[in-house]
């Protein structure tokens, strides 16, 4: 569009005096990833916790459903925004059939504006995260045409389903999945640690400032797929 | 933006004055620093997690051109536009243009130093795009007309009394419309952060909801895959990328890192600098616009880089790694000068150590001569600088220049050259000294002097001298020699 621009802008810096960067030095030690599965929970749980978000193990799908009902009637939820492609079998629909919740999969909001009206208006969206690192209490979202963007920020609650074999130590483990074939990149991927917050007024922390007011992560254990 | 780096000096003295901003300094200054702190001292081994983050800058700006094309090549591999900007002027109109092609009533902006410095909003507005900045701090500086205090929270200063004053003028707080508001989390105008907070989450949803625009800034650009990442906490710059059809990023040259495992790197590093996170609560990676078979994020994603006088830095070796600054603000907080007077005195969108050494590369010399004498060359700064720039170093280089472009003012040119050419030499030294003490000392009072006429004026404003004590150190100092070797003869 402006060729001429960047052609003055590179050759001005290539015109530039070249100095060799020196040698790295070692890179760090990532100290996580000598944690067993039982320490990652452990240490998952803690991080999350200290964002004040919540973790829950399920045994199975069956026992994520009741988990899921308990939040539900925790909070009062009416509507929730969740994907229509199930990744983890929980099955989201029925689900909500047999609880009286309103769920909304993306695959039934066509275009952007319903899909809009439905997350900005959700009490909760439901995500299927393709992962969690336990550095940080972290999940991490591929959002692709299974995944709409909107259920994991625009609802006041986000609930994360992943399965525990997809709990990893480190930030590294997970960027070299989704990053591996330089073909199929995500448009948009995230590393989520806690609801949104804010300290932007003297100081004062709360959360819940444009996206989510409250995290939960449902962690699937000797899940069925 | 119209800078007042000339004011420095009127801004700075009225700073100092606002005694909120003082109380609201020292609790940063003692703070952030231990937050800091804390944050890096859960790596490992800290001092390695800082060299190699360091190592990872320098090498960024040392390959800056090779990793911009690579960057280029794999971001329009993946759908994004790319469009260069030269300067200011040209990355506000692509904007614009943008805008207008697709008939864009208003934007929402996620916080972008680079765009405060193009002053992209007012061009928008101007010419008939409105613009709602929608990080928090940004919001409250967008509505009060200022400059941002503090680069990671622009309006820290302000007190609630002011913001709810504002938000009440500009309607933020009004009828409920959000499901805060509903289930009455909040009722009416309120003096209380979070309320405050709240209500400016209900103004800008409604914004996000109708958005077919955001505009982010960009911390990181990735050149091995042509993804730009975002570190934020509000989940406002999530929001932008997802929620309208068009997304516009615009990010300055010295955004670019090599590879993702460094992206990881640095954004640890970054979080624990800014805020003493180990990890900000949003870190998003943009690759291309949304994919086919995606309903919501963007259907076009332009990345605008910009140069803006960087790539003139870049050819002044000596200045170059000004470019290595990854905006992290931990300088400010632990700057002695900036911990007194706060960010609006330094005039421009960067504040603090970080400004002193940035503005004057962007703005001149000439006109910032203020800024890069309002230091003491304590290096703290470079001690706790994640990119490892030598602020102190490059303090003195800008003064070097002034002085070489002869705006140094006469007089103190020519105490600097009497001083130069005394302390070549002892003898005459001691002569000087010797003449000096009368004349200093009759202005004394009580063993300071406080106060001297004529050009000297100026500098005794804020500063107290003790006066010249009877002997120098090299007359006690012979006196001392003089009376043991006599003892030593006495024995």
């Amino acid at each position: 569009m402006n060729s001429p621009s960047r052609d003055e802008i590179l050759s001005r810096l290539k015109s530039a005096r070249k100095i060799a960067p020196t040698e790295r030095p070692a890179a760090p030690v990532l100290s996580e990833r000598a944690l067993n599965s039982g320490q990652m929970l452990e240490r998952f749980t803690a991080e999350l916790a200290a964002q004040t978000g919540t973790t829950y193990t399920a045994k199975g799908v069956q026992d994520a459903r009741r988990i899921l009902s308990e939040i539900a009637a925790a909070e009062g939820f009416k509507k929730v925004i969740t994907a229509g492609i199930d990744t983890h079998g929980v099955d989201i629909k029925s689900w909500g059939r047999e609880g009286a919740v309103n769920v909304l999969t993306h695959e039934e909001l066509k275009d952007r504006e319903s899909l809009r009206e439905a997350a900005f208006t959700a009490d909760a969206g439901i995500t299927f995260a393709d992962f969690a690192v336990a550095e940080t209490g972290t999940i991490g979202i591929v959002f692709d045409k299974d995944q709409p963007r909107l259920a994991s920020i625009a609802p006041p609650v986000h609930i994360a389903i992943v399965p525990v074999e997809k709990l990893y130590p480190v930030y590294e483990d997970v960027i070299e999945k989704v990053f591996a074939d330089k073909n199929k990149i995500p448009g948009h991927f995230a590393f989520i640690t806690g609801p949104s917050a804010t300290a932007d007024i003297q100081a004062i922390g709360f959360k819940g400032m444009h996206g989510p007011v409250k995290v939960m992560v449902i962690f699937i254990v000797n899940g069925e797929k | 933006m119209h800078n007042r780096v000339d004011k420095f000096r009127e801004i700075a003295s009225r700073e100092m004055q606002n005694e909120l901003s003082r109380a609201f300094l020292l609790m940063l200054s003692l703070g952030a620093p231990i937050m800091r702190q804390i944050g890096m001292s859960s790596f490992p081994d800290p001092d390695c997690a800082e060299a190699y983050g360091r190592a990872i800058r320098a090498e960024a700006i040392e390959r800056m051109p090779e990793l911009l094309e690579e960057f280029e090549k794999n971001a329009e591999a993946s759908g994004a536009k790319v469009i260069w900007a030269k300067d200011a002027g040209e990355a506000n109109a692509a904007v614009l243009k943008i805008a207008k092609e697709r008939n864009i009533s208003y934007v929402t902006k996620g916080k972008s130093m680079v765009t405060e410095e193009t002053g992209l909003n007012e061009h928008l507005i101007e010419n008939g795009v409105d613009v709602f900045e929608s990080d928090l701090g940004e919001v409250i500086t967008q509505m009060l007309g200022r400059l941002p205090f503090h680069i990671v929270g622009p309006a820290l200063n302000v007190p609630p009394g002011e913001i709810s004053d504002i938000f009440l003028k500009k309607g933020i707080i009004k009828e409920p419309t959000d499901i805060f508001l509903k289930k009455g989390i909040i009722k009416e105008p309120t003096e209380n952060p979070v309320e405050l907070g709240r209500a400016a989450r209900v103004f800008l949803r409604e914004k996000f909801r109708r958005l077919e625009m955001g505009i982010v800034g960009v911390n990181m650009a990735v050149a091995e895959t042509g993804t730009i990442i975002n570190v934020e906490n509000e989940g406002n710059i999530r929001m932008n990328k997802s929620s309208p059809k068009t997304l516009v990023a615009i990010m300055s040259l010295e955004k670019v890192v090599p590879t993702m495992t460094d992206a990881l790197h640095m954004a640890r590093i970054l979080s624990r600098n800014c805020t003493g996170q180990k990890l900000t609560g949003y870190v998003s990676m943009d690759t291309g616009p949304k994919k086919p078979g995606e309903i919501d994020g963007p259907e076009e994603l332009f990345i605008i880089i910009v140069d803006n006088g960087r790539s003139e830095i870049y050819r002044d070796v000596k200045v170059r790694e000004i470019l290595r600054c990854i905006r992290c603000g931990a300088c400010l907080n632990t700057c002695p000068v900036y911990s007194k007077i706060g960010g609006y005195p330094y005039g421009f969108s960067y504040s603090g150590p970080m400004g002193q050494i940035i503005n004057p590369m962007l703005l001149g010399i000439g006109s910032t001569a203020d800024l890069y004498r309002a230091c003491t060359l304590c290096g703290a700064c470079k001690n706790i600088c994640p990119a490892g720039i030598d602020h102190p170093s490059l303090l003195l280089e800008y003064r070097a220049r002034q002085k070489g472009q002869g705006n140094m003012p006469v007089f103190e040119r020519m105490t600097a050259t009497a001083a130069s050419v005394a302390m070549a030499s002892g003898s005459l030294w001691s002569i000087g000294a010797k003449c000096a003490r009368p004349l200093l000392n009759s202005f004394a009072k009580d063993g300071y002097i406080k106060n001297m006429p004529l050009v000297a004026k100026g500098w005794f404003a804020c500063r107290d001298l003790r006066a010249m004590p009877r002997k120098t150190f090299r007359e006690m100092w012979k006196e001392l020699n003089k009376s043991s070797a006599d003892k030593k003869e006495s024995i």
